[in-house]
């Protein structure tokens, strides 16, 4: 018997989904863009304030290798660098272009058609410098899947598993995993070409691992791309539409039947690279073009639309222009959500700018808008019988709850993934993700 | 800047309709059936007896919360559960006195002191049950014969329920009654627990519904019969068909209703599995050799106490690596 690929989790309400898949977004007056993905690693500012850009331009880079670089997503005037908050609420530094309204590229993108001729290093190397940074959590540039291993965690050695495995599955994520997004989905529509490109260009990277292209069961057929990529080695999983499939730890334990070591496990930890679609056709136009991540697909929802659409916005757009220029909202939204509807982060204000690991917009009006009760745990176990990670989310709830966090973590509460459904079940409506990050923060402070 | 005021949560922003009051509400639908039988079988003293239980539940958890200074929660159903259960196992011949104070006990003692729904380590129904079983075995045990109030006969074969039969008559007055009735329930008895049929179809409605799992029922269900099957085998004279025992009793009652109460059974799929066996096996153990003659009560009580145990037997966390060092 093969290694056990099933899991528990929900069938969440299914989603519509408009046509054309992807439209593109006018552009804004102005961006911001934050010069990284956490406070730990900034780029550091390559322009000054007053200075002229156009529109890939470099505005900020690194040295680090967990570091993407920033590029100016409009053409214009860089009118100030200062701290500016990102959708978790932290203050990052901040580029802030004013448009000029020409959307003059820095120079001209030319598709280069030997681009699969290129050698590793080579790749790697354009793939760093297009910054292009994978939907998060967490948000990592997408480079630094394939580049030089990280230094060797310690935990892994008391373990027993060897640091820096090779990697051996490749799985292309096209899964849309949670309502409200839509954008992997559409670029498996859309991008056919890039996609083929792209496991070429994967391939070549890894040598002789196994390519899988994850596409969800109710999704669009892709009969034509199954025969394409048949040809290239690669295996389609076809999962089923239960949430949270599209999750990597789960994707990876349905996919190979490995499972990521936790806490602070890795797919590299098990020899799997998991790859998002969106990230994939980035990927693609950085080695074919060298043109950098300036853009990205949005899926915008809620508030009154019948069906999810899928906005090629420019990074840095404020979700207040975003809103403006968009229309089309019936009612008026009081709860903006940055990503998924199970897992995404209610933004406090529209100021925020649209950032490289967001994926999708949720607006929801009062009618949409869920709330969380404080009455205690009544012992149901729903959350247990569809907990995906197999915790007890009502015990750890209650541990966190009263500030018992080693007990909590004795019970493996760092073995979660936040996946959501413990709450999204919780007949009592109780905030369980909510206490289970804060007993894990706390346990990150200790 | 204009910036309208946003609400702020944290994820998830989306939410299953199931509440505790849909929880509650489904499983008293669950019971109407084996109230209906009751009903059928014992006229309209049942139905009295199920309101009583039902108003005195309400006005105590009622009472305890405003006394606590809690939330009042007499909407979610959850009393109105307790009080139907504990009309369901009763006699429909039990005082109105008798029925109000194990009520209470069963809402005040058995749930509100330890802090309401889910907190209590006991099934409430059961406490307030064993209290008034033990102090007034007299009332609480006093049989009437059922008359149905239309359509079948009344099951006159014996006076008193089928496992008294059973343990005073002998194994061969007891094989003398009709399957039938047994399954029906048109013999004496508690007022929801003689209708196996109607008992089943509440089950398999929560079965279906997914408020319950099939862990439970299917342990308590497989674990008695099996054991009651080896002691068939062994001696046949002595010990009687092993179904008879699933079909007389509280079996049923207890397997879908009584030992799935939420808060009181572990949460855990294996820990299901070994609480329903657990409460299968004393079940039948004291039916054999104890005191009383329907074991349910004390076998789900007594498994109760083994909870927080059998939590423990909990199924490997995703990504937990074996320690080498």
């Amino acid at each position: 018997m093969g290694p056990r690929t099933s899991f528990r989790g929900v069938f969440l309400p299914p989603q519509k989904v408009s046509n054309p898949a992807i439209e593109d977004a006018p552009l804004p007056q102005r961006v911001i863009l934050p010069l990284g993905q956490d406070g730990d690693r900034l780029c550091h500012p390559v322009v000054n304030v007053g200075e002229p850009v156009k529109t890939g331009q470099l505005l900020g880079q690194s040295a680090h290798f967990l570091t993407a670089p920033v590029h100016a997503s409009i053409s214009g005037r860089v009118a100030d660098i200062r701290p500016w908050f990102n959708p978790s609420g932290s203050e990052i530094l901040s580029v802030i272009v004013e448009s000029d309204g020409n959307d003059a590229w820095q120079e001209e993108f030319r598709s280069d058609d030997r681009f699969l001729e290129k050698e590793r290093v080579q790749i790697l190397a354009n793939l760093k410098a297009a910054g292009v940074v994978e939907i998060g959590p967490p948000a990592m540039p997408l480079h630094a899947k394939f580049g030089k291993p990280e230094p060797s965690r310690e935990y892994l050695f008391l373990v027993g598993i060897p640091p820096a495995k090779p990697i051996d599955t490749v799985i292309i994520n096209s899964i849309d995993a949670e309502p409200g997004m839509a954008a992997k989905g559409a670029i498996l529509q859309e991008h056919r070409e890039d996609i083929t490109a792209g496991i070429k260009i994967i391939q070549k990277l890894v040598g002789s691992a196994q390519v899988v292209l994850a596409v969800s069961s109710n999704g669009s057929s892709n009969l034509a791309l199954t025969s394409e990529l048949a040809g290239l080695g690669v295996r389609v999983f076809r999962g089923k539409d239960k949430y949270p499939l599209g999750l990597s730890p789960i994707l990876v334990k349905s996919v190979t039947g490995r499972e990521i070591p936790l806490p602070n496990g890795r797919d590299q930890d098990i020899g799997v690279a998991v790859v998002d679609a969106v990230a994939l056709v980035h990927l693609v136009e950085a080695v074919r073009e060298l043109k950098p991540q300036v853009e990205k697909v949005l899926s915008v929802s809620g508030a009154g639309m019948t069906a999810v659409k899928n906005y090629r916005v420019r990074l840095g757009t404020p979700v207040k222009d975003l809103l403006k220029q968009l229309g089309g909202l019936k009612a008026e939204p009081v709860k903006v959500i940055a990503g998924g509807a199970m897992t995404g982060m209610a933004l406090f204000s529209t100021d925020i700018p649209v950032t490289k690991e967001m994926d999708a917009l949720i607006f929801q009006t009062t009618e949409e808008a869920t709330s969380f009760s404080s009455d205690g745990c009544i012992n149901c176990g729903l959350c247990v019988r569809h907990c995906p990670a197999r915790l007890l989310p009502s015990e750890l709830s209650k541990y966190c709850e009263f500030n018992m966090f080693e007990e909590a973590k004795d019970k493996y509460l760092l073995h979660c993934i936040e996946c959501g459904i413990c709450a999204y079940v919780c007949p009592e409506k109780r905030p369980m993700l909510h206490l289970l990050r804060f007993g894990k923060r706390e346990l990150s402070l200790t | 800047m204009d910036n309208p005021m946003l609400r702020v949560s944290v994820a998830p922003h989306l939410k299953q309709k199931t509440t505790t009051s849909s929880l509650m509400y489904n499983t008293l639908v669950a019971l109407v059936p084996a109230l209906l039988a009751g009903i059928y079988f014992f006229g309209f003293a049942a139905l009295k007896l199920a309101l009583i239980c039902m108003g005195t539940a309400v006005a105590c958890e009622t009472g305890m919360q405003r006394l606590m200074g809690r939330k009042l929660t007499f909407l979610n159903g959850s009393a109105l559960l307790l009080g139907l259960l504990f009309a369901l196992l009763c006699t429909p011949e039990l005082p109105w006195w008798t029925a109000l104070l194990g009520t209470a006990i069963a809402v005040i003692l058995g749930r509100e002191i330890y802090g309401g729904l889910g907190n209590n380590p006991f099934n409430p129904v059961l406490v307030g049950w064993a209290v008034a079983r033990i102090s007034f075995p007299a009332q609480m045990t006093t049989w009437i014969m059922p008359e149905p109030l239309f359509g079948l006969e009344a099951g006159g074969y014996i006076e008193y329920p089928p496992l008294e039969v059973l343990r005073v008559d002998g194994i061969d007055i007891f094989y003398d009654l009709p399957w039938l009735d047994l399954f029906i329930g048109n013999v004496p008895g508690t007022i929801g627990t003689v209708s196996v049929v109607a008992v089943l179809i509440g089950g398999i409605y929560l079965l279906v519904r997914r408020i319950i799992t099939w862990h439970i029922p299917l342990g308590f269900l497989a674990s008695g019969w099996l054991f009651g099957l080896i002691f068939w085998l062994i001696d046949p004279e002595v010990y009687a068909n092993p179904t008879i025992y699933i079909l007389s009793g509280w079996t049923v009652l207890g397997a879908f209703f009584l030992a799935t109460d939420k808060g009181t059974v572990p949460v855990t799929a294996p820990g299901m599995i070994i609480f329903g066996a657990g409460c299968g096996l004393i079940t039948m153990i004291i039916r054999y050799w104890g005191g009383f003659v329907d074991g349910a009560a004390f076998a789900i009580l007594l498994m109760n106490a083994a909870t927080p145990l059998l939590d423990r037997v909990r199924p490997r966390v995703y990504g937990r690596v074996k320690q080498v060092a």
